[in-house]
């Protein structure tokens, strides 16, 4: 079955809803090539909910449904040349289990309770997620991450944006940031993989005291802050040592379930654990 | 004449010249009419189309640096050429046979990036280097926390840097080499780019390259001294495909305005 709607609304007005049913899992693509926010929610209904709100004469939205999969674009309607400073905010609201590709210019990216594989993207704009399940891929360029009470696998890279994860529960992690900081405040859950790397920034991992892992910080030219180390002993299950540049520290957590491994260039590592 | 006639002398001679059967069925006949209508549209439509597509610059960017990155292609583009390094590439494989070859190099080049096992023989130029002292492995894990205080990094301190070896002066330029070397001179129009338009965008974009190209600057450099550092050549790579997909976005932006 194929249902198309498409609307362009150069002249619109300064908010504007549009309602799409939707029958499976759907899949959001929104491309925001303004500035804005784009903020999603969920609710119980089989129906996609697009609330938007733009500049007049300054915007052109247009919204696609074509089965389950819902295209959502924007544009600045600002001639060639001139500086376009619009705004166009989206608040969408989608069944609990949607598919959301989401890519904005500056704005936030808000995502709550949410599960379902999703590629957010940004320039300058943090990404917020809360309560949020699946493959979670974030890619920005300066905009920063927050992952609250998140599960699933995530993957982040970032050129200066910071990623904060607190109370995770995801089986995969893999973060990659060149001058942020990256915080994992939460446990490692028993067959998960965790990598965090950051080029000059700090890398700060908080642990519980109920958590097993193996762990390996490495570092060229950075420093390595250990202030758990009465609760590790040396790694038992593999040898996996640095080279002559590159300082290791191999430790194992409890029984070593999990794998984490944390690096940094030139910035700093540090371990703690929770009270 | 029929219908079917009809339709049978317009697919061998096409609307120009019909005979004066065909134009007197044409002139009566609703159904041959339409068709005819059709026709038409379909050529106007036809007409309005591009003769050839080109793909989008960042294509060409990430193309290059992977393949350079990879060392499968290491020839680096002349500066003095009048066109830069991606439009003469991108005529180079205008025709769209070599770019469905050049698309599935590229998927053969991703695959051996993902699949290559990691170096654990250096290169013999790389064994020819003196050894610097550093932290040894036993001394890590003895030590609650490390600091690099007590422990000066490889390229620092009073020892005296490593000297090359003939060996490694004989190398070629090493992917990393070219790869760097793409990138600059994709680099080179941004100045003159207008980028998104957007203020924050571009105050975003252009502070973010600076933080790239200082933290490939570092790397780079440590990286001459000691080659075979496995974890500076890992945040070397990844900081060369960081700076070409911030290269890619800004190149997309400035297009957008144009």
């Amino acid at each position: 079955m194929l249902f198309a709607a498409s609307t362009a609304i150069a002249a619109s007005p300064e908010h504007q809803e549009r309602h799409f049913a939707v029958q499976g899992h759907p899949v959001v693509v929104l491309q925001n090539v303004v500035n804005g926010r784009i903020e999603v929610k969920s609710w119980k209904n089989s129906e996609v909910v697009v609330s938007s709100t733009a500049a007049k004469d300054k915007v052109a939205i247009d919204m696609e449904q074509v089965g389950d999969r819902i295209d959502i674009a924007a544009t600045s309607t600002v001639a060639a040349g001139q500086p376009h400073e619009v705004e166009a905010n989206f608040q969408l609201t989608v069944p609990e289990h949607t598919e959301l590709q989401l890519k904005t210019q500056t704005g936030l990216i808000y995502v709550e309770q949410v599960t379902g594989d999703m590629k957010l993207e940004s320039i300058a704009g943090d990404v917020h997620l809360k309560e949020v399940s699946g493959y979670i891929i974030v890619k920005t360029t300066g905009g920063s991450l927050v992952c609250t009470l998140c599960s699933g696998k995530l993957e982040f890279t970032s050129v200066s944006g910071n990623a904060q994860l607190l109370q995770p529960s995801f089986t995969n992690v893999n973060l990659m940031t060149t001058s942020g900081n990256i915080l994992y405040d939460g446990d490692f859950l028993r067959t998960g993989i965790y990598t965090m790397k950051s080029g000059k920034g700090l890398v700060e991992v908080r642990f519980s005291g109920n958590d097993s892992f193996d762990l390996q910080a490495k570092t060229y030219s950075g420093t390595v802050d250990n202030q758990a180390a009465q609760f590790m002993q040396p790694e038992q299950h593999t040898s996996r040592h640095g080279n002559k540049f590159t300082r290791v520290l191999n430790r194992t957590i409890g029984m070593g379930f999990a794998k984490v491994e944390i690096s940094t260039y030139s910035g700093t590592i540090r371990i703690l654990k929770r009270d | 004449m029929h219908c079917k006639e009809l339709e049978s002398v317009l697919e061998a001679e096409g609307l120009a010249q019909l005979s004066k059967d065909a134009r007197l069925h044409l002139a009566t006949c609703g159904a041959c009419q339409g068709y005819v209508a059709d026709l038409n549209t379909i050529i106007t439509a036809a007409k309005t189309l591009p003769t050839e597509v080109n793909p989008p610059d960042r294509i060409w960017i990430s193309l290059r640096a992977q393949l350079e990155a990879e060392g499968l292609i290491k020839e680096p583009v002349e500066v003095a050429e009048r066109f830069s390094w991606w439009e003469g590439f991108g005529a180079w494989l205008k025709p769209r046979t070599l770019a469905a070859a050049t698309v599935a190099a590229f998927v053969l080049a991703t695959a051996i990036y993902v699949t290559r096992v990691p170096r654990n023989n250096p290169p013999e130029a790389a064994k020819n280097q003196p050894r610097v002292e550093t932290l040894s492995p036993a001394q890590t894990q003895a030590g609650v926390s490390v600091q690099p205080s007590s422990v000066p990094p490889a390229n620092s301190g009073p020892s005296p840097a490593p000297v090359p070896s003939k060996n490694n002066k004989e190398l070629a330029p090493s992917p990393s080499e070219s790869a760097s070397f793409t990138l600059d001179q994709a680099e080179l129009d941004v100045p003159n780019m207008q980028l998104a338009g957007n203020s924050q965008v571009d105050i975003a974009l252009r502070q973010n390259l600076r933080t790239l190209n200082a933290f490939i600057a570092e790397c780079e450099l440590h990286l001459k001294q000691n080659p075979q550092d496995e974890l500076a050549r890992e945040y070397l790579n990844t900081a060369y495909q960081q700076k070409a997909d911030l290269l890619a976005a800004m190149m997309e932006g400035g297009r957008g305005d144009n």
